[in-house]
């Protein structure tokens, strides 16, 4: 079986995929157990009160987090939070040229670091949106029976808010995952070297070429799929 | 059915309690729960010292915060009343939160608070409370009939107390409850314009505005991640080709 070579670049430490995923986990409780709360066709799943428990199980590694990042890898939860609020002439130009990017195309954007300008505004608003949802959510948790019925309407008007703004977030998040097949970030830790290059050339450049930051993994080549055309093509040659 | 209401006459309560009494038998309410509590007020300076019993209880307020809050409908109108469907409940609590007469409560984890004895009314009978009264302060009807009632006796009740009034024909869009007053409603521990929340720009604003967002974001990815999927393929295969 013909092989080859292919070389993938070190996105994520382990420590930054667990903290990825408890939060991810957490995420998707909080917002299905949530969404049965303003939803009427989900409602059922919230009477009984069994979704209330599940919700602040999820609230409470939700809320973790932060800090579990922070014990883990301090120096991933500090590029975070540096690189979401720092922007530059360069992330401007990229933002000009976002609509081409949800489309598909990366050639026409200036080469980005390790983060592109679309990377840096998803994660200052999750970084805002989780202080918005943790702050409401605890406000409707531990200030029951003293937020009165101003309080109450404050307080789950920010809640839904900033939880329809983060549910947003994600569709987007997951759609150009799947766009641009950045999976194996997030579950080897890994991405394909013509990843790196299309997406972060910068970055790509600045990181030491040697493993285990840029390994090198034997291939299968598939078998090249019979598409219409090509078998049309083979005819005529043919 | 008609719209179907209440009356309390605060003049003739006796305080005796029977009411909840019955109220809890009759509903076989759990331990630690009652629908109906009688507070005993008392009003004036002595030697002119007035009281009277004032019910504690759910008014059934046509505009009621309770329901426009309620997250999974386990509490809702009909006929006037407010109804609970218990096992709707999840226990959040946003009722108790936003009654403006403060009566919705938990216990074991579940909205408490009278859920109307309409069964018993559909019947043809007469809810818990009203058929133990022994004084004739409590009384069952259609709100019309109700309001005449109250009007007659509020009538009758000025000579002795010259400020009797109705209370519930406008609060909270009308109660379910009207309740003859010997004293006006603050006397008494009764908000006299108790306040609507405005809740409705939550529910019928906020969330619906969240939910079409959410949808609309993963209608609009959904679509677009196929253009943008042959799109990327595309380029990917022409990267190739010109580095090989």
């Amino acid at each position: 079986m013909a092989t080859r070579t292919v070389r993938w670049v070190l996105r994520y430490r382990p420590g930054q995929r667990v903290v990825h995923w408890l939060h991810a986990g957490a995420f998707f409780v909080l917002l299905i157990t949530g969404l049965a709360l303003i939803w009427p066709p989900l409602s059922f799943l919230a009477a009984g009160g069994l979704s209330r428990l599940l919700h602040r199980v999820a609230a409470v590694i939700f809320l973790l987090t932060p800090a579990l990042y922070a014990l883990l890898d301090f120096r991933g939860l500090r590029d975070l939070v540096r690189d979401s609020f720092t922007y530059t002439r360069e992330d401007l130009e990229w933002l000009k040229g976002f609509p081409g990017y949800f489309l598909g195309r990366t050639s026409h954007l200036p080469p980005q670091g390790r983060v592109n300008a679309g990377q840096k505004i998803h994660h200052a608003l999750t970084i805002i949106a989780y202080f918005a949802i943790s702050g409401s959510g605890l406000a409707l948790w531990l200030g029951k029976g003293s937020l009165g019925p101003t309080g109450l309407l404050a307080a789950t008007l920010v809640h839904d808010l900033s939880m329809a703004l983060m549910a947003i977030l994600t569709v987007g998040h997951i759609y150009f995952t799947f766009v641009y097949d950045a999976l194996p970030a997030m579950t080897t830790g890994y991405v394909s070297e013509e990843y790196a290059r299309m997406e972060h050339a910068l970055w790509l450049a600045s990181i030491p070429q040697e493993p285990p930051y840029v390994i090198e993994v034997q291939e299968e080549i598939p078998e090249p799929r019979r598409v219409r055309g090509a078998r049309a093509e083979e005819e005529a040659v043919g | 059915m008609a719209r179907l209401a209440m009356l309390i006459d605060l003049s003739r309560c006796l305080g005796c309690q029977a009411c909840v009494i019955a109220c809890k038998a009759g509903r076989e309410l759990a331990p630690g729960e009652r629908w109906v509590e009688i507070r005993e007020v008392v009003w004036g300076r002595f030697p002119e010292l007035r009281g009277a019993f004032v019910p504690h209880r759910c008014f059934h307020c046509a505009e009621a915060a309770c329901v426009q809050v309620c997250p999974t409908g386990a509490l809702y109108k009909r006929d006037g009343f407010t109804l609970v469907d218990f096992d709707r409940c999840s226990g959040c609590g946003y009722c108790v939160e936003v009654c403006p007469y403060k009566v919705p409560r938990l216990v074991d984890g579940r909205v408490s608070k009278c859920a109307s004895c309409l069964d018993l009314v559909q019947r043809g009978e007469e809810p818990w409370c009203v058929r133990t009264c022994p004084a004739g302060a409590l009384q069952c009807g259609t709100r019309e009939e109700i309001l005449a009632e109250a009007r007659a006796r509020v009538a009758a009740l000025k000579d002795r107390y010259p400020e009797a009034q109705i209370y519930g024909e406008t609060q909270m869009g009308g109660l379910g409850v009207i309740m003859v007053l010997p004293a006006p409603p603050e006397a008494l521990g009764l908000p006299a314009q108790p306040q609507i929340p405005p809740l409705a720009i939550w529910k019928d604003g906020v969330q619906p505005l969240s939910l079409g967002a959410l949808a609309l974001s993963v209608l609009t990815s959904g679509i677009a991640f196929f253009i943008a999927r042959r799109r990327h393929l595309e380029e990917k295969r022409n990267s190739q080709n010109h580095g090989e």
